[in-house]
């Protein structure tokens, strides 16, 4: 098991989809990348941190990227997230940090692909 | 009652993931674009007392460096320190940080000492406005060193 099967949400950068104090469901046991347009729980290179992002580009694909392009190599993903910097604002948090900041992310720290949000009971559903 | 706040415990997740944005430090001070639009100035001055070329054109380039600071400086005073309310003590603000950024274009594209003593000026009016707005008690740890 590579992670945790359980998560729950803090910060907006993946608002409207994902909210903070969010429940999910992460299947832990993926050793690739999932397909582009998935939720994937990962740690942040650099930082360690945990977070989450959605997948926007797989190995092989060419990014935009520091004004000029990139394309990913075997092991690599773009993540991104759904918020723009108004949105985030608007949740009383500072500009998203995901793929444009830190680049592309080896799948050595992918941990889960989320599978289900089982609370808060309201928004229970896949996301 | 009970049952609930127990079944609740047990599916509550231990791990939290972050949807990870920027923190807002918090800290502004109009300081930091004066500082540069100073160099600027004497940079302006140490291009037009040398006749070296080299020199000249090294000059040109840290000018235009230490201008884009300026403006970055400008707006992050300007997007992120002043609120729509700051605009009852300052009811002329954009138009102050239009006219300074500006400027800003103004001496990035010049060798003219005016230029740059004007916005100096104009940094000086933004920095009287961060104090009318209390910005020296907000948004320095220690205020300003003395």
């Amino acid at each position: 098991m590579g992670g945790p099967w359980r998560v729950a949400i803090a910060e907006a950068s993946m608002v409207p989809v994902l909210q903070p104090g969010d429940w999910l469901l992460v299947n832990p046991l993926g050793r690739e990348w999932p397909p582009v347009g998935s939720l994937v729980v990962f740690r942040e290179p650099l930082s360690g941190t945990l977070a989450i992002k959605r997948v926007a580009g797989g190995p092989g694909d060419r990014v935009e990227f520091a004004g000029g392009f990139l394309t990913l190599d075997h092991d690599e993903a773009w993540l991104t997230a759904d918020a723009d910097a108004s949105a985030t604002a608007a949740a009383g948090f500072g500009p998203p940090i995901d793929s444009a900041r830190f680049g592309p992310v080896p799948v050595e720290n992918l941990v889960g692909r989320v599978l289900f949000r089982y609370g808060p009971a309201r928004r229970v559903g896949r996301p | 009652m009970f049952m609930t706040r127990f079944v609740l415990d047990l599916l509550a997740p231990r791990t939290i993931v972050h949807a990870h944005c920027d923190l807002p430090c918090g800290v502004y001070d109009p300081e930091q674009a004066r500082i540069e639009a100073e160099s600027c100035y004497r940079v302006i001055e140490k291009y037009a007392a040398s006749d070296d070329a080299a020199y000249r054109t090294r000059a040109i380039h840290i000018k235009e460096e230490r201008a884009d600071l300026v403006k970055h400086h400008l707006d992050v005073l300007w997007h992120d320190y002043f609120k729509p309310e700051h605009l009852d003590k300052v009811p002329n603000l954009h138009d102050l940080f239009w006219q300074a950024t500006k400027q800003v274009s103004k001496v990035k594209a010049s060798t003219d000492l005016a230029d740059a003593k004007k916005l100096l000026d104009l940094i000086d009016e933004v920095d009287a406005a961060w104090k009318a707005t209390g910005g020296l008690e907000k948004t320095r740890v220690n205020g300003r060193p003395s």
